[in-house]
């Protein structure tokens, strides 16, 4: 056996996994269909499919965009400008207009992302920032719900304006979340006493993807399930919230099922790039993010607050990066020790 | 079946069922060996023979003053026919003593060791370093001087290891269940040497023959021994896993099993022992598994030291395909090869074959966390390697950069393909370059 082999020489391991990046934002991406078929038929195709198309093609389009710009290989094929863009047309209202998911696409993409130098580089979530933008510029365009009639609260000022899109009958109609703002949530609950069961499981009108928290959260088993998300973010996310919404002698559940909370804490706050790496990290990024979605639903201006908690956290993360676990054999702990 | 086992680490595809079932077979005396003057890990070795000289099988050949160290001996009767550089399976090239077969068969045997129990440690633990004894694992550290505690440190507990966490490998099983009178041979006379008290065992539960032969086995030992199954999960078998998923106890950056009351061996290490002690034959064999989708017939082989890949490769008939990448040890941690020309040396636990070499992609960094999951030793492989491109070695020292056992599992997982091992092992060589020199140059 003395033939010339050609051999390849790499450094150890020589042996890989088979998932790679596109596969994980792929079960990202089939994690969201549940709410988002949800989310279209509840609120008809009419006033809702054009907005995720928008976004989800507004964030693909800025990216290659991008890419050409600054002469960056093509970057869509990882998936993760599909996520981005997703995550944004499922948290804006239905019937939005057409320029709402454009806008905020390109500031997903540009201010997010690639000005950070891209994938993995950026430090607040793209589609939070794309939608703070919105939410900070259009404020009014991005709090007005239309729905089909049945759907919407009477009774509250903010419902009642009629309006007629592809022959359907809407109206517009205030969140639970701003009635809660406005009135109470008491009020809200004489209202309509089965409230908290009609958010669980999304009769409740709210942004396109955020208004059935049982769909969501069956994504986020399945994710959790496939070994891509954990659930310490979003556990202390909820953690988070429900004390604030306790001591400001609101329903916990109700803060959790209503607005973002949800598809904030399990698909936002969980975002890989930019959340904490180290364990406890991720706990204090969560209840932090939580703690300051309840503060702004409280006491801020918005009746809102998921992006903002979010957001702030974000911020936090190169820090909180650093909190690592106790170094490998410095406290001998001697814990199970085994008996012959 | 209740199962130990350590936090991190990853589940891969095992592949032993390439050789699982084949017993070991005798390699035939090669009509020549090379033998490397470095097979351990410590001080290279200085011959005691020189070219024409002819030497017997079980003659010690080469040998140095240093503690951390091990003599060799000849594996075959013969002529010396050289020292000179040669091929070295970890080291490129390295001086090795080229041994010519001459047919004769002479040998020269050691007493074989009788009452194990009552011989005295330090009498036990130099017959073990005049044996040659290295760990037969893989990092080849001398056993006596693993089973020798510094003054004032006590031993209570020997574990025996038999996790062979690597892919493909499957020598250490087949050792388990083919020569498992000698291993317990072995296991005494190291018991001894080192003044432990009590034993456990660690095997893998897809060794599940092993565990139940070394079940009934171990109660006639005159110590209390018992068999621990594991996990299946690499790297259950490295030195520091084994002792936390056994004992839950950590050894300390730098230190040694020692220093937590511990001394751990291989089963491999264990037979040697044993077989010197039966036979009186010093380490001049060991047993190989040689593996991959290349080979046309995998084998368990019992070879001698310093046989020349590609006789081993004839032996085993050659290619069903050619082999892109050949590797000595397991695919996670062996070294890839650039020549078929390489001797078995005695850190040798394989060769393994592969054409199927894996396609992926690579991404930036998403900080999935997976390489942190994956990590058992605690380190966040993702900020060293980021600390390793961009040169930030301070920060990767302030950051354990040292603990890292380069075992690949932060590779292996990674789904953007970073080498992050790759990147944390040159931080390493360069963060310990710059603590020699004292200074932050």
């Amino acid at each position: 056996m003395n033939e010339e082999l050609k051999l390849v020489i790499t450094s150890s391991p020589h042996l890989r996994d088979e998932i790679t990046v596109p596969w994980i934002m792929r079960q990202v991406v089939l994690a969201l269909l549940p709410a988002t078929i949800w989310g279209i038929y509840f609120f008809g195709v009419s006033s809702t499919l054009l907005t995720i198309l928008l976004s989800v093609g507004s964030t693909m389009g800025f990216e290659a965009l991008n890419c050409k710009i600054f002469k960056k290989p093509l970057s869509i094929t990882d998936g993760s400008a599909v996520i981005t863009g997703l995550l944004l047309g499922l948290s804006l209202p239905p019937s939005a207009p057409f320029w709402l998911p454009l806008v905020g696409g390109g500031a997903a993409i540009f201010l997010g992302k690639e000005m950070f130098g891209g994938l993995g580089q950026n430090i607040f979530n793209p589609a939070l920032v794309g939608r703070a933008v919105l939410l900070v510029s259009w404020p009014k365009a991005m709090s007005t719900w239309w729905v089909s009639a049945p759907f919407g609260f009477s009774g509250f000022s903010g419902g009642g304006a009629a309006s007629t899109f592809s022959g359907v009958e809407m109206v517009t109609t205030p969140t639970p979340l701003s009635i809660a703002q406005m009135y109470g949530y008491s009020s809200l609950h004489q209202a309509d006493p089965r409230i908290l069961w009609r958010l669980f499981v999304g009769q409740v009108p709210g942004s396109i993807g955020e208004i059935s928290a049982l769909l969501l959260l069956i994504g986020f088993v399945y994710l959790w399930w496939r070994g891509v998300v954990h659930w310490d973010i979003p556990l202390s996310y909820f953690v988070g919230l429900s004390c604030v919404a306790i001591l400001g002698g609101q329903s916990a559940l109700f803060h959790i099922l209503s607005g973002g909370a949800i598809m904030g804490a399990c698909f936002m706050a969980t975002d890989y790039v930019t959340s904490p790496i180290s364990s406890k990290g991720r706990y204090i990024f969560g209840l932090g993010a939580g703690a300051i979605t309840g503060v702004i639903r409280l006491l801020g201006a918005y009746p809102e607050g998921v992006t903002f908690g979010i957001l702030t956290m974000n911020a936090l993360v190169p820090f909180l990066d650093y909190l690592l676990p106790p170094r490998f054999g410095v406290k001998n702990q001697m814990v199970k020790e085994e008996k012959i | 079946m209740r199962l130990n086992t350590f936090p991190g680490g990853i589940h891969s595809p095992t592949f032993k069922e390439f050789t699982a079932t084949k017993p070991i077979k005798e390699f035939p005396f090669p009509s020549r060996v090379v033998l490397p003057l470095l097979q351990h890990t410590g001080a290279p070795l200085s011959p005691l023979v020189k070219k024409g000289d002819r030497v017997k099988r079980g003659q010690k050949i080469a040998d140095v003053e240093a503690f951390i160290s091990a003599p060799l001996h000849s594996p075959l009767a013969g002529k010396v026919a050289g020292i000179e550089d040669y091929f070295h399976p970890l080291l490129g090239r390295f001086p090795a003593l080229t041994i010519e077969n001459d047919g004769s068969g002479e040998e020269e045997r050691k007493d074989p060791l009788c009452d194990i129990e009552n011989k005295d440690p330090a009498f036990l633990r130099e017959w073990i370093r005049e044996g040659g004894m290295v760990g037969l694992g893989g990092a080849a550290f001398p056993t006596h001087v693993k089973v020798s505690p510094p003054p004032g440190k006590k031993i209570d507990t020997f574990i025996l290891n038999g996790a062979e966490c690597e892919p493909y490998l499957t020598c250490d099983y087949r050792v388990m269940i083919e020569r498992s009178s000698a291993i317990l041979i072995g296991l005494r006379v190291l018991v001894k040497a080192c003044g432990a008290e009590r034993v456990f065992i660690g095997i893998e539960e897809n060794k599940i023959e092993a565990i139940e032969k070394f079940d009934k086995l171990v109660k006639d030992l005159p110590f209390p021994a018992r068999v621990v199954p594991l996990l299946t999960k690499y790297p259950q078998g490295s030195e520091k896993q084994l002792i936390v998923a056994i004992l839950g106890r950590e050894v300390p950056p730098g230190g040694l099993p020692l220093d937590v009351g511990v001394v751990v061996n291989n089963v491999q290490t264990a037979w040697a022992v044993g077989r010197m002690a039966e036979e009186g034959l010093p380490l001049i064999e060991r047993v190989i598994t040689l593996s991959g989708e290349c080979l046309k017939s995998p084998e368990n082989l019992q070879v001698p030291l310093g046989t020349v890949l590609s006789d081993l490769v004839d032996f085993c008939g050659g290619w069903v395909e050619t082999p892109k990448k050949v590797i000595m040890g397991g695919p996670m941690m062996g070294v890839a090869q650039t020549s078929l020309q390489v001797p078995v040396v005695k850190g040798t636990s394989g060769f393994v074959f592969l054409s199927n070499l894996y396609e992926k992609k690579e991404y930036p960094c998403i900080r999935c966390r997976r390489c942190i999951d994956a990590c058992p030793m605690r380190l966040f492989p993702t900020m060293l390697g980021k600390f390793s491109e961009y040169q930030a070695f301070d920060e990767a020292r302030d950051q354990r950069v040292l603990d890292c056992m380069e075992c690949g599992a932060c590779s292996y997982v990674c789904p953007s393909n970073i080498s992050l091992t790759h990147l944390i092992r040159l931080a390493k060589a360069e963060v310990m370059r710059r603590s020699r020199k004292g200074g932050n140059q």
